[in-house]
């Protein structure tokens, strides 16, 4: 059988019955959540089951609204749709709510309770008798399909719930196991070269999006694990990025890693902030000694031109962070407070760091980034090697250049 | 509440009475001025049934209620404050809390001993940083099976060294705050457990006061006295019993003293007349009985309301507060009245007059106990706006330190120490004149009473200049020995020490010497008893003998050259220790994420600092979203 249902739309058949009904936004002048740059653009994902009642897995965003309008008319081929399942109320999910409750007025919603007071603060009311409230694990058939529902609270949102198919083993995983980045034809994780092409993407999606929420991303795969038990599970259908349907543990590994806060790598991550160069000559300097003495997994990232989603990806990545940074009004730059704020808000823990600053009158920077990772922060180790410039790299830098690298191999090596 | 003893109150006085002025106070100037803890009279207080009179007769008491403790006290006092607090501190704040709290094998076993006076007893709670404020101590009790291990120290106890058994208080899980304190029995000769210098005191110098020291003293779980992490509960209401005590004891220093010196007012002559008549002195007389009378009631009462087991605790504070305060009101006038001759040595009034002093500040300062009182008559005051603590695990003084022991033959050790130190970045090349200031010292070789006489500082300043190091001291080596000037000493009090290497020997680690240096690159320690506590304050540990280690090292720094002067050397780092998660869990909301640390509590529902997650009440909500507790994570 053909995977093409029908050519002048982007619906696909996922699994039995089960159709995508996603669209690929592909502009990149806008922000995600109004905060992280996608050049790579995205894909907004929504789903429909055929049974003998017809089932809206969630909606899309605001700018591809037609498009998935288009796709749930198609796919539902003349038959009316009876149930309308709401996982997040997310907008760049729930935008088209209103769409398709005007589209489809005899549809029932099935969400939680927290979803549906979500949905009356973002302006959506169901009426009573239109309402399906489920909780924590209820079942429900759609004909052939039996549906059980598992809430995953704060990944990202406490409304949030996965609905699965225990018929097909479909896992609906509202926004985990999604990805930055437009599928661009390529729906199915053996389509493409995941390691290769999108492993980075959705790391920072993830690590971005719900970076903080690693104890509850690990209670959900908690309950993947124990109650839905994950030889069951043949699909996972996120509501961004691939569906996957070869190798799922590829992606469970790495949300363990990410979420318990470990880094993927042993290597250094040099994040700094140059205002006339002096600082980033040091980087290049420390950088080419660290790699004298062996050390070859390095990446150096400019604060100033990096968007800090992308730093954060790194952090979550490596194991040890090198921060670089000028004294800035007797103070830390502020492209890196935003970069060491951030982290804080992610609750990245688990990293060993080392502090080289730069001031010319009164270098601060280094004990200031000193107290926010020692106090603000969980876990952070500070290697007692600080690189003090003043102004510009000199002679006298030598032994303490020497030493934070000797401190990091060792530190690498342990 | 009675206005008046009893008749048994009265012959039990009269016979104290009588034993005291036979016994006692003949002894009592000597004692004083030799600081000599009165071991024939305790034994024979013991053989009178007077080492437990509020305990019952089964447990080797005397069954008495406690105006009997505090009238044996008092009279006690009357003639030497030392013997009335050596009797206070063994039966209130030792024997009480193991017959308040123990179990029936820990009365059996500890009790009856005390109480018949076969053994003496102490109680270890203050420490340097734990005095008022009992929640800064650091004693740490580390459970280990079926025992707990006990690191760290007291000090100012009273009835050390001489006592057999001590109870004592140590940190069972530092993340609790005051819930995480437990209290424990340990016996005199555990191992590990060992003492201090006495202290030389302005008073009571016949009682014995000096540090404890707890060096991995292992502690079986059977000897934890009351639940774990009731430490503090068990102090604190042993310290309101104490104050019964003390000020029976101020009591009694006054009445001895106010009898002097109305003896002394009527035979002294002045003006064809004695002096009791002239009216500045019978003013003081009467002002000082008054006092007395008012004394006398306060303790009586708090003593009848403890034998009815009614709530005492204000009013023995306000007993010992009142008694100790007008106390030394009295002494002062008491001495006035003796003129010139009460300023002697040998005048029970100048012996009393120092003796009563004490008596303001132990077991509660004064000012405390008007917190205590304040506590009782208005209630808690309002929540202050404080950041919270971040309390972290207790490491040693010097922080943490590599510890490592190193061991084989002297000359391995001694090869393996200079191997590590120039792995770490030590040039020996280089040289430093001995006597440069501390504070500009890059390193120092430090001389502890370890090192024996004085002719072996040579050898210290031998090893000083192999090492490149400047010399120092402790502080007992520079201030009793004076083997150096007080400037050479290193300490909390004295100069600290911040650079680089640090090298001890003989040096046994007292707490405040330890905070001196406790910013040092490197601490090295050379000392023949494996159980000084500096070994668990330094990187590098010799265990070995003075004379047989320090020779070797001269000659494993020794390269054969003079050393080259440097103006600064470089510093080298400390050991950093890895950032660990906290030992208990953080309890996570499933409506917003926040995250409830026990450390920090919940200061928006007045939920303190410490309270442990599953103590939290149940219709306790998140504090920023209103989820119900069971839908924390």
């Amino acid at each position: 059988m053909s995977i093409w249902k029908n050519t002048k739309s982007t619906v696909r058949l996922v699994a039995e019955d089960i159709y995508y009904l996603g669209v690929d936004e592909p502009h990149v002048d806008e922000l995600f959540e109004g905060i992280h740059p996608i050049p790579e653009g995205v894909s907004y994902n929504a789903y429909l089951l055929k049974d003998e009642k017809t089932v809206l897995f969630d909606t899309v965003d605001k700018k591809v609204i037609d498009k998935f309008m288009a796709n749930l008319k198609e796919a539902l081929d003349g038959r009316p749709l009876d149930y309308f399942i709401v996982q997040h109320m997310e907008p760049d999910h729930a935008y088209g709510i209103n769409h398709v409750l005007k589209a489809y007025p005899d549809v029932t919603v099935i969400a939680n309770e927290k979803t549906f007071m979500l949905m009356h603060q973002f302006g959506v009311d169901v009426a009573l008798e239109k309402k399906h409230q489920v909780a924590e694990l209820d079942t429900i058939s759609f004909g052939r399909h039996n549906f059980v529902f598992a809430f995953a609270p704060m990944v990202h949102w406490p409304e949030v719930m996965v609905s699965f198919d225990t018929t097909t083993g479909c896992l609906f995983s509202a926004d985990a196991f999604g990805s930055f980045g437009t599928l661009d034809g390529n729906l199915f994780d053996d389509e493409v070269d995941y390691d290769r092409d999108w492993h980075e993407k959705a790391r920072r999606y993830f690590v971005n999006i719900v970076g903080k929420y690693g104890p509850h991303v690990q209670s959900i795969l908690g309950k993947a694990v124990n109650i839905i038990k994950l030889e069951n599970i043949k699909i996972f259908l996120p509501t961004h990025g691939h569906v996957w349907r070869t190798d799922l543990m590829y992606l469970v590994n790495k949300y363990l890693k990410w979420s318990s806060y470990e880094p993927e790598e042993k290597g250094v991550l040099i994040v700094y902030a140059s205002m006339y160069g002096n600082t980033e000559k040091a980087v290049e300097y420390f950088a080419d000694k660290l790699q004298e003495k062996g050390v070859t997994n390095i990446t150096v990232r400019n604060a100033s031109y990096t968007d800090t989603s992308y730093l954060i990806s790194d952090s979550f990545r490596l194991s040890h962070i090198v921060i670089a940074c000028p004294t800035y009004n007797l103070g830390i730059f502020p492209l890196i407070n935003n970069y060491l704020a951030r982290m804080k808000s992610l609750n990245l823990k688990n990293r060993t760091f080392g502090i080289i600053e730069n001031g010319s009158w009164a270098p601060k920077a280094g004990d200031l980034i000193e107290e926010f990772l020692d106090k603000e922060m969980k876990e952070m180790t500070i290697l007692d090697d600080r690189v003090t410039i003043i102004s510009s790299l000199g002679e006298i830098n030598e032994p303490e250049i020497e030493s934070l690298v000797d401190s990091l191999v060792q530190s690498l090596q342990s | 509440m009675s206005y008046q003893t009893t008749k048994e109150h009265e012959a039990l006085r009269s016979k104290v009475r009588a034993f005291a002025e036979k016994e006692v106070k003949p002894v009592a100037f000597m004692n004083d001025q030799e600081s000599i803890f009165p071991v024939e009279q305790v034994k024979m207080l013991g053989e009178m049934g007077l080492m437990g009179i509020p305990f019952p007769e089964e447990y080797g008491g005397a069954g008495l209620d406690n105006i009997s403790y505090a009238i044996v006290v008092e009279e006690l006092a009357r003639v030497d404050g030392s013997t009335g607090v050596i009797v206070s501190a063994h039966t209130s704040l030792c024997a009480w809390p193991i017959y308040a709290y123990g179990t029936e094998e820990q009365k059996k076993k500890y009790l009856t001993p005390l109480a018949s006076g076969k053994k003496i007893g102490a109680f270890g709670l203050t420490e340097t940083n734990a005095g008022s404020d009992a929640g800064g101590t650091e004693t740490t009790a580390d459970p280990d099976g079926d025992y707990f291990i006990l690191n760290g120290g007291k000090i100012f106890i009273t009835n050390a060294f001489y006592a057999d058994t001590y109870v004592v208080t140590a940190v069972t899980n530092p993340d609790l705050g005051m819930r995480g304190i437990s209290a424990f029995i340990i016996e005199k000769g555990q191992e590990g457990f060992t003492f201090g210098d006495t202290y030389d005191k302005l008073g009571i110098r016949a009682s014995s006061t000096c540090e404890l020291k707890f060096n991995n003293v292992r502690v079986h779980k059977s000897n934890m006295l009351g639940q774990l992490g009731e430490g503090f509960k068990i102090a604190m209401s042993t310290l309101d019993g104490g104050r019964i005590g003390i000020a029976a004891q101020a009591l009694g220093i006054a009445q001895g003293a106010f009898e002097a010196a109305l003896a002394y007012s009527k035979e002294r002559v002045q003006f064809n007349s004695p002096i009791a008549f002239n009216q500045a002195i019978s003013f003081k007389l009467s002002d000082m009985a008054t006092k007395l009378r008012a004394s006398r009631l306060m303790i009586y009462g708090a003593a009848t309301l403890k034998d009815a087991k009614q709530p005492y605790g204000m009013e023995a504070a306000m007993a010992k507060q009142y008694a100790s305060d007008v106390g030394l009101e009295i002494v002062n006038d008491a001495l006035q009245i003796h003129g010139g001759s009460g300023y002697m040595k040998g005048m029970l009034v100048e012996r009393a007059y120092r003796d009563m002093k004490i008596t303001t500040i132990y077991e509660g300062t004064n000012e405390i106990l008007r917190v205590v009182i304040a506590s009782h008559i208005i209630g808690r005051p309002p929540k202050k706006e404080t950041a919270a603590k971040a309390k972290t695990a207790p490491t040693g003084v010097t922080g943490v330190r590599k510890k490592v022991i190193l061991e084989g033959t002297a000359q391995e050790r001694v090869d393996k120490l200079v191997a590590a130190l120039k792995s770490d970045g030590y040039d020996f090349t280089i040289g430093l004149d001995a006597q440069t200031p501390i504070p500009q010292s890059g390193r120092v070789v430090v001389a502890g009473k370890g090192i024996g006489g004085k002719e072996n500082l040579t050898l210290l300043e031998k090893l000083a200049y192999q090492a490149g190091a400047a010399v120092g001291s402790t502080r007992p080596v520079a201030e009793t020995l004076r083997y150096m000037p007080i400037n050479r000493y290193i300490g909390m009090s004295g100069q600290k020490f911040t650079n680089n290497l640090y090298i001890g020997v003989g040096v046994s680690g007292a707490g405040q010497h330890l905070k001196g240096i406790k910013t040092a690159s490197t601490i090295v320690a050379i000392n023949n008893d494996p159980n000084a506590l500096i070994f668990k304050n330094c990187d590098y540990g010799i265990v070995g003998d003075f004379a047989e280690i320090i020779p070797l090292l001269i000659q494993a720094l020794d390269n054969g050259e003079a050393k080259r002067y440097v103006e600064q050397p470089k510093k080298i780092k400390r050991a950093v220790p890895k950032k660990l998660p906290a030992n208990y869990k953080i309890h996570i909301c499933n409506g917003c994420a926040y995250e409830y640390d026990q450390k920090l509590g919940d200061p928006e529902s007045d939920t303190m600092e410490g309270t442990p997650f599953e103590m939290l009440p149940f219709e306790w909500v998140c504090p920023e979203c209103g989820e119900e507790k069971s839908q924390f994570i």
